[in-house]
């Protein structure tokens, strides 16, 4: 190994178990704050595992819209409802093994899946083919950009609509009635008033 | 200035606005309702369901116009018959339903601007999401479907079922499409990059990644039948139905099972067609146990709307051996039959209960005895309805199962179609119950019944006389559909059969 590659290692072995303190952190805290603390060291280890494997895009978004705003607006919440009591963990039924088992064959699963698929990918084929791509010297975001407007135009301009009625939607549910118990009676002045010499059988 | 025009100039040779137009039109009358509602401060709001009105109807001409011409076009769409069709029956759902929500609002003294936003956004995710070929657009269109009948579900949010119906939709749809977009994240691996469905299938080698594609698939089946509510997925269906507002769940029955169909459909044919025989076997399976189970509960219901969401699980079932037997010859023809009768059938069988349960406030079947007395033009048009869905000739239901069931039958799918015949004839039983509760004489109404009045509503009886004649022009419009349409049936086949790709 080289040294880049013995750097690369090293801030590696750093950012790991940074995410995998955290998570435990996350689930095993009684205090919520701490936990949703955690989970903010969890998003933050995620970007910097980005920046490392050179996605420099992903990473700031990942900063910017999970640490910064997914995290904030968790801890938020979390302050303002009340600190509940620890509740006592002792009795562990059936449920806790079957899910411990389920999860153990799971976590195995993907650990003999992962180490299948790195000895195909380090094959000496594979490897020459990836280096002959040139990722190194391409500027991310401006890929990202072009290929946004040009080939991905649709879901792009759908994802802004999508945006819209999820803003619309969720403000529906929150806000004060009592403007639509105004609006309600208008109506009901307005229609008593002027529809009589309409013709009643028409939508229009 | 010169960057703009040379970016046009791209835009232009990429993308042929023309072939997205209906859905344009869509989105300029969704912004239109949303300026109009803003600028009139919640006032005059019969005018944004006539924008709504408008812009669909607009929408169909051009699509219409488009059937006749089919424009071909690469990368983001592909302007085949099987596409356009689906969009039109998506237009078709919109329309009716939007005739029949007008009053609802209105009566409920709640905001009313929201609601016709809502149901361009689902139909306009719907419309995407039948023409979509690429992995992200599906997605991306099909969270728009997903999260719109989510608000729309969640709308009366005074009530306590509204409420629990929208979170076990959301809930339940998130945990669908993500699992859903595992799936998609695996053949985006394998095929180096491609998320265009036809460059998928070129990169793809299918013989070295064998058991990576059908992990793939099982997810992907896993997402789509959580949408389409085949049997082991279907848990939602009941529980959101019957809490949800009638109108709304007229709507989202059919609107997100067409777009559902469309989508497994495409994916399922394009993608994985050397696995056919597992993946057949796998769907057959499911579609037995949705008919057998859907029919099955039905018949134990004691509320409208949770029977109609059993019966509606159990016509998917049906469906899905219209999916199953396509052939070269056919292509589609008996599943997109079915699936526009069956929004004929299912919309109009919404569109009866929902001024029952607005004029007498309840659900149950029970309460529907004796309907006849009262109000015989309802109690007709709903007979005819239920028989079209349970299949008695000479109404168009019959037809769309007899050709369903006998295109089965030649493809060889013997066990689908016999339990499906029997199926039928169990759901049978459960709509002639109510027709024969409503047909009935009885001596001691039901204390409901007693205080029924056709002209009651609650609000001024203005409104009711003018607001009544929409839901039942949606009432007229769909019992003629359903029952005319048997008549019909040649034409109709005749331009569903050239759908196979």
């Amino acid at each position: 190994m080289n040294l880049s590659e013995l750097i690369h290692e090293f801030i590696l072995a750093l950012i790991e178990p940074g995410i995998l303190v955290g998570s435990i952190g996350t689930v095993s805290f009684i205090n919520t704050a701490n936990s949703a603390f955690s989970l903010g060291l969890v998003f933050t280890c995620i970007s910097l595992l980005y920046f490392a494997l050179n996605a420099d895009f992903i990473a700031a978004a990942q900063l910017l819209v999970y640490v910064g705003a997914i995290n904030v607006l968790i801890v938020f919440a979390v302050m303002i409802t009340d600190q509940s009591v620890s509740s006592d963990s002792e009795k562990r039924g059936i449920g806790y093994f079957t899910a411990l088992g389920a999860c153990s064959i799971l976590f195995l699963t993907i650990v003999c899946i992962f180490h299948k698929i790195n000895d195909f990918y380090s094959s000496s084929i594979h490897q020459s083919e990836y280096l002959k791509l040139n990722l190194f010297e391409q500027n991310d975001v401006q890929n990202i950009g072009y290929q946004l407007l040009n080939k991905f135009l649709v879901p792009f301009e759908l994802a802004s609509l999508l945006l819209l009625v999820a803003l619309v939607g969720a403000i529906n549910p929150a806000r004060d009635e009592d403007e639509g118990k105004d609006i309600a009676e208008n109506q009901k002045k307005s229609f008593v008033s002027s529809t009589s010499p309409r013709d009643k059988s028409s939508f229009f | 200035m010169n960057d703009i025009n040379s970016f046009l100039s791209r835009l232009n040779s990429t993308i042929n606005f023309s072939t997205i137009l209906p859905e344009i039109i869509l989105i300029v009358g969704l912004i239109t309702i949303v300026i109009t509602d803003l600028v009139n401060k919640g006032k005059n709001a019969i005018f944004l369901y006539k924008i709504f009105l408008i812009s669909t109807l607009v929408s169909m001409g051009i699509l219409f116009y488009q059937l006749i011409s089919v424009i071909a076009f690469e990368d983001l769409y592909t302007n085949n018959i099987f596409n356009n069709l689906f969009r039109f029956f998506i237009l078709i759902c919109s329309f009716i339903s939007v005739l029949l929500s007008v009053d609802y609002v209105l009566c409920s003294k709640i905001s009313l601007a929201e609601f016709p936003l809502f149901k361009i956004s689902a139909g306009l995710g719907g419309m995407i999401l039948s023409c979509a070929t690429n992995l992200i657009t599906i997605y991306v269109s099909l969270e728009f479907l997903a999260l719109s009948s989510c608000f729309l579900s969640g709308y009366t949010k005074r009530d306590i079922r509204s409420n629990e119906a929208s979170m076990k939709f959301l809930l339940m749809s998130g945990a669908s499409s993500s699992s859903l977009l595992y799936g998609f994240s695996l053949l985006y691996g394998f095929s180096d990059g491609q998320v265009q469905l036809d460059n998928i299938i070129d990169k793809i080698s299918f013989s070295q990644y064998l058991p990576i594609i059908c992990i793939s698939a099982a997810f992907i089946l896993a997402g789509t039948a959580f949408k389409l509510s085949l049997f082991p997925f279907h848990q939602w269906t009941p529980d959101v139905y019957e809490g949800s507002p009638t109108r709304v769940v007229a709507f989202f029955s059919v609107t997100s099972k067409v777009a559902a169909l469309s989508l497994f459909t495409r994916l399922f044919r394009l993608i994985f067609p050397y696995l056919s025989n597992e993946w057949h076997i796998v769907v057959e399976l499911l579609a037995i146990s949705s008919m057998i189970l859907g029919n099955l509960i039905a018949v134990t219901q004691r509320s409208f709307k949770r029977m109609l969401a059993y019966s509606s699980i159990s016509q998917i079932g049906y469906v899905m051996i219209g999916i199953l037997a396509a052939d070269l010859e056919n292509g589609y023809a008996s599943m997109l039959t079915y699936t526009f009768i069956y929004i004929f059938m299912n919309l109009g069988t919404f569109a009866r209960i929902t001024p029952f349960s607005l004029r007498t406030g309840t659900n149950n079947i029970r309460d529907y005895a004796g309907l006849y007395m009262k109000d015989p033009v309802l109690t007709f048009s709903l007979v005819l309805c239920l028989l079209s869905l349970g299949g008695i000739p000479p109404l168009s239901g019959f037809f769309g199962k007899h050709y369903l069931f006998w295109h089965g039958w030649k493809a060889g799918l013997y066990i689908s179609v016999t339990v499906a015949l029997v199926t039928s004839v169990i759901s049978i039983y459960y709509y002639l119950k109510i027709i024969k509760l409503m047909l009935t004489k009885t001596t001691n109404l039901v204390d409901t019944l007693k205080t029924y009045e056709k002209q009651k509503s609650l609000v001024s009886s203005v409104i009711s006389t003018k607001l009544k004649s929409s839901v039942e022009m949606a009432m007229i419009l769909c019992a003629l559909a359903s029952t005319l349409s048997g008549l019909f049936m040649d034409p109709i086949i005749k331009i569903t059969r050239n759908t196979f790709f």
